[in-house]
C-alpha cells in the first residue's frame, strides 16, 4: 500500500500498532541516551531497532500468540518483547543488568525473552536463531498445532551456512516457520553489495522452492495487511515462508558505533535521507491521518505518553536491586 | 538378566522411551529408512513412522537447531550425530545455544535434547571419523556429558538422558558397540547383562567401581574401560590388585568415587583416548592433586592418546591410542616398577 492511499482500517487495531511503534521508538531512545550518559547499569552491548518498527509491530499483530503462534528474533531484540506486550520495566531492567530484568539481568540487551507471550528470545550469534526456528515450528507441525513461528533475522545471516541448512529442511519437511528478513542494508559494517555476491536476497532464496516476497517494511500497512494474509495461507496449508522487509536502521549497528557508523561505511547524508523519507512512524502518521483513524492530537497525545512510559521503565530499572551474587550459579542447570 | 550387545542396548532405551513418551521422537542423517547406519534404529520408522523417526538431509546444523527449538517447545528430541565427530560443524549450536539457553534468559527455558551417536577412536577410520572429543563438551557448563562403557550403562545412561530436562551429549563407544557378549563375559563376568527391568536407569554423576582392588585405581571411562579391565586381568596374574572405576559420565564427574578409592590403594592411573593436553585425565589428575595429594604414594599417572591427528595406516594407528599394555606399565610404575 503506498503513502497516501485511502483505505478502510481497523481503527482500533491501527492505533494500538501506532502506539506500539512510538512507544519503542522511545524506548530505544531512551536506551540510548542513558548508555551515553552512563550510570544506568547499560555494558557491553546495544542495538537499537529505531527506523525498523513497523516490521515488529505489522507482523506480531498479525500473529495470535495465545494461540500458540510464536517468534525468535536476533540481537536487536527490545522490540520484539514490547510487541508481544511484555511490560517495560523488565525489558529496561534486563538492558541495565538489574534482577527484575526478564532474564534476571543475566542476559541482558541481546537475550530478551517473554516465554509466557511466545518470545522465545533473543540471540547473539548471527544465524544461530535461524536453526532453532525450525524447531518450533517443528513442534507445532509434531502437534499438529495450527500456528506459525516467526523467525527474525537480518541481512547478516543469510551468508551463514545455518541459515540455508534451515531453509532447506523446512521447506523439505514444510515446516511453518515464516522466515522474515530485515533487510537494512548493513551488516554491522558491511553492505549488502560488500557481502551479498546477488543482492536481490529474496532471489538469493529462489533455489528453495519456498513461497517468498519482499515488501516494504517501512509502512506498517503494507507489513500488517500482507503478514495477515501470509499467516492465514501458512494456517491452511503448512509450509515456510520466505518474507523480505525492505528497512533502514537510524543508529548504528550498536550504541558504541553511533559515532564511527558515519566514517567508515554509511554518510550522514544517506541517514539523514531516510529518517526524513523512510521513518515507518512518520509514514504510518501520514496514512492514518488521512484514513482518519488518528489526529493531530492523537499524535501528540501518544508520543508524550510513549515518553512517560520510557522514564518510568528505566525508573523502574534503576529501582531494581542488582542480582545477588548467589544467583550466579542458578539456572545453569534444569 | 539379558546378555545384550552395546548397540541393542542403546536401542532398546531408545525404543522404550518412544514407545512411553509420545514427546521423544529420533532426528537424524539416515535413521529412518536406511534403518541407521549401523542399524541402531532398525525398525523405528516402521513402528514410529516419519515425524517420529526423521531422515534429515546432511545438516547437522539444522539436526541440532531442530532439536533445540523442539526442545524449548516441549519435545524430546534425540539428535543422532551419524558420528559424533560430526557435532564439530554444529559446535555453533550445542556450545552458544543448547548450553547456555537456559542461563542467559534467566531459567525461563530449558532445553531437554539428547545429541547421541558412535565417538571414539580406532578400525582405521583415520583421522576426521577416529577421534575422542568429549572434552570440547566437558569444559562447557550448561551440557551435560555421558560415555557409557557397558551394555547396562549403554542403556541405563542413555534412558536417564533422554528424561533428563537438561542437553545431554551421549558419546558412545563404537567400538563397543558391537562386541559380543561372551567376549565381554571373558574379560569380567556379567559385564554384558543388561537388566530387564524397561525402567532400568543409572543416575547421571555416579561412577561405578567396576572391579575392586587394593593397590592401585585405574580410572576410565568409555572404550579405556575394556582396556583398563583387561589391564586389571594381567596385573592380577602379577600378583597386583587394580581398581577399576567407570566414570560414566564427565559433566556431571563423580569425584568422590575415586578419592575414595584412592584412599584404599594411594595410587592412581587414568585413562584416556583423548589427545594428552588438556584433556579430561589432566581434569581428574589436578582433582586428585588437589584433594588427596596426602593420601598418594606415587604421582598420578596419565595414559592417553597420542599429539597427533589419527593416522590410517595399522601399525600407527596402533601406536596413537592406549592399550592394557600401556595401563599396565602406568600402574607399575605408580608402584615403583620402570
Amino acid at each position: 500500500m503506498a503513502k497516501g492511499q485511502k483505505a478502510a482500517l481497523d481503527a482500533a487495531k491501527y492505533r494500538r500498532f501506532y502506539e506500539q511503534m512510538v512507544h519503542i521508538r522511545e524506548f530505544e531512545e531512551e536506551c540510548l541516551r542513558a548508555f551515553q550518559r552512563g550510570g544506568h547499569g547499560i555494558g557491553g552491548y546495544l542495538h537499537l531497532y529505531s527506523g525498523e518498527e513497523a516490521i515488529a509491530v505489522g507482523i506480531i499483530g498479525a500473529l495470535d500468540l495465545s494461540a500458540g503462534d510464536c517468534l525468535i528474533g536476533h540481537y536487536r531484540d527490545h522490540a520484539y518483547a514490547l510487541a508481544v506486550g511484555s511490560p517495560p520495566g523488565p525489558v529496561m531492567a534486563e538492558i541495565c543488568g538489574k534482577y527484575d530484568g526478564c532474564s534476571k539481568g543475566k542476559g541482558g540487551s541481546m537475550h530478551i525473552c517473554d516465554a509466557e507471550r511466545g518470545f522465545y528470545g533473543g540471540y547473539g550469534i548471527v544465524g544461530g536463531n535461524v536453526p532453532i526456528a525450525l524447531g518450533l515450528g517443528w513442534a507445532l507441525k509434531y502437534r499438529q498445532q495450527a500456528g506459525v513461528a516467526v523467525c527474525f533475522f537480518g541481512d547478516g545471516s543469510m551468508n551463514q551456512g545455518a541459515f540455508h541448512e534451515t531453509l532447506n529442511m523446512a521447506q523439505l519437511y514444510k515446516v511453518p516457520v515464516l522466515f522474515v528478513l530485515e533487510n537494512n542494508g548493513y551488516a554491522m559494517g558491511t553492505s549488502i553489495e560488500r557481502s551479498h555476491a546477488n543482492t536481490d536476497l529474496t532471489d538469493r532464496v529462489s533455489s528453495y522452492n519456498m513461497n517468498r516476497k519482499k515488501i516494504d517494511g517501512q509502512n506498517i500497512v503494507t507489513v500488517y495487511e500482507e503478514v495477515s494474509k501470509i499467516v492465514a495461507d501458512m494456517k491452511a496449508n503448512p509450509a515456510p515462508f520466505f518474507l523480505e522487509c525492505d528497512t533502514y536502521r537510524f543508529h548504528g549497528h550498536g550504541a558504541a558505533d553511533e559515532a564511527k557508523q558515519t566514517v567508515v561505511y554509511r554518510t550522514k547524508a544517506e541517514i539523514e535521507a531516510a529518517k526524513a523519507n523512510r521513518d515507518p512512524i512518520a509514514i504510518a502518521a501520514e496514512i492514518l491521518l488521512e484514513a482518519g483513524v488518528i489526529t493531530d492530537d492523537d499524535i501528540v497525545r501518544i508520543h508524550e505518553e510513549a515518553v512517560v512510559e520510557a522514564k518510568a521503565a528505566m525508573k523502574f530499572s534503576d529501582d531494581s536491586p542488582v542480582p545477588p551474587a548467589d544467583e550466579l550459579l542458578k539456572d545453569v542447570y534444569a | 538378566m539379558a546378555k545384550l550387545r552395546y548397540i541393542d542396548a542403546l536401542a532398546l532405551a531408545l525404543r522404550e522411551e518412544m514407545r512411553r513418551d509420545p514427546n521423544v521422537f529420533l532426528v537424524g542423517e539416515e535413521v529412518g529408512q536406511y534403518q541407521g547406519t549401523l542399524e541402531l534404529s532398525k525398525g523405528f520408522l516402521e513402528e514410529f513412522g516419519k515425524t517420529r523417526v526423521v531422515d534429515t538431509p546432511i545438516s547437522e546444523v539444522g539436526i541440532i537447531g531442530l532439536g533445540i527449538g523442539a526442545a524449548m517447545a516441549g519435545l524430546r528430541p534425540v539428535c543422532e550425530m551419524m558420528r559424533m565427530d560430526f557435532a564439530t560443524p554444529a559446535y555453533d549450536q550445542i556450545v552458544q545455544h543448547a548450553a547456555k539457553i537456559r542461563y542467559m534468559f534467566g531459567g525461563q527455558f530449558q532445553v531437554p535434547m539428547v545429541i547421541r551417536g558412535p565417538s571414539g577412536v580406532g578400525l582405521q577410520l583415520s583421522a576426521q571419523h577416529s577421534q575422542a572429543i568429549e572434552v570440547l563438551f566437558a569444559h562447557i557448563p550448561g551440557l551435560k556429558v555421558v560415555v557409557p562403557a557397558t551394555p547396562a550403562d549403554a542403556k541405563g545412561l542413555l534412558l536417564t538422558a533422554i528424561r533428563d530436562n537438561n542437553p545431554v551429549m551421549v558419546l558412545e563407544s563404537l567400538r563397543m558397540y558391537f562386541m559380543k557378549p561372551d567376549d565381554l563375559e571373558a574379560i569380567q563376568p556379567g559385564l554384558s547383562e543388561v537388566p530387564d527391568d524397561p525402567d532400568f536407569s543409572v543416575p547421571l554423576g555416579q561412577a561405578n567401581v567396576l572391579r575392586e582392588g587394593k593397590d592401585v585405581t585405574i580410572v576410565a571411562y568409555s572404550w579405556m574401560v575394556i582396556q583398563a579391565l583387561k589391564a586389571a586381568n594381567e596385573l592380577a596374574k602379577e600378583g597386583i590388585s587394580a581398581e577399576v572405576i567407570d566414570l560414566r559420565t564427565l559433566l556431571p564427574l563423580d569425584m568422590n568415587t575415586v578419592l575414595a578409592s584412592i584412599k584404599k590403594t594411594h595410587r592412581a592411573v587414568v585413562v584416556q583416548e583423548q589427545w594428552p593436553l588438556y584433556g579430561c585425565a589432566a581434569e581428574i589428575s589436578a582433582q586428585i592433586g588437589e584433594r588427596a595429594f596426602y593420601d598418594l604414594d606415587s604421582p598420578v599417572m596419565r595414559v592417553t592418546g597420542a599429539f597427533v591427528p589419527m593416522p590410517y595406516a595399522k601399525n600407527l594407528e596402533n601406536l596413537a591410542f592406549p592399550t592394557e599394555v600401556d595401563i599396565i606399565a602406568a600402574a607399575k610404575r605408580t608402584l615403583g616398577g620402570k
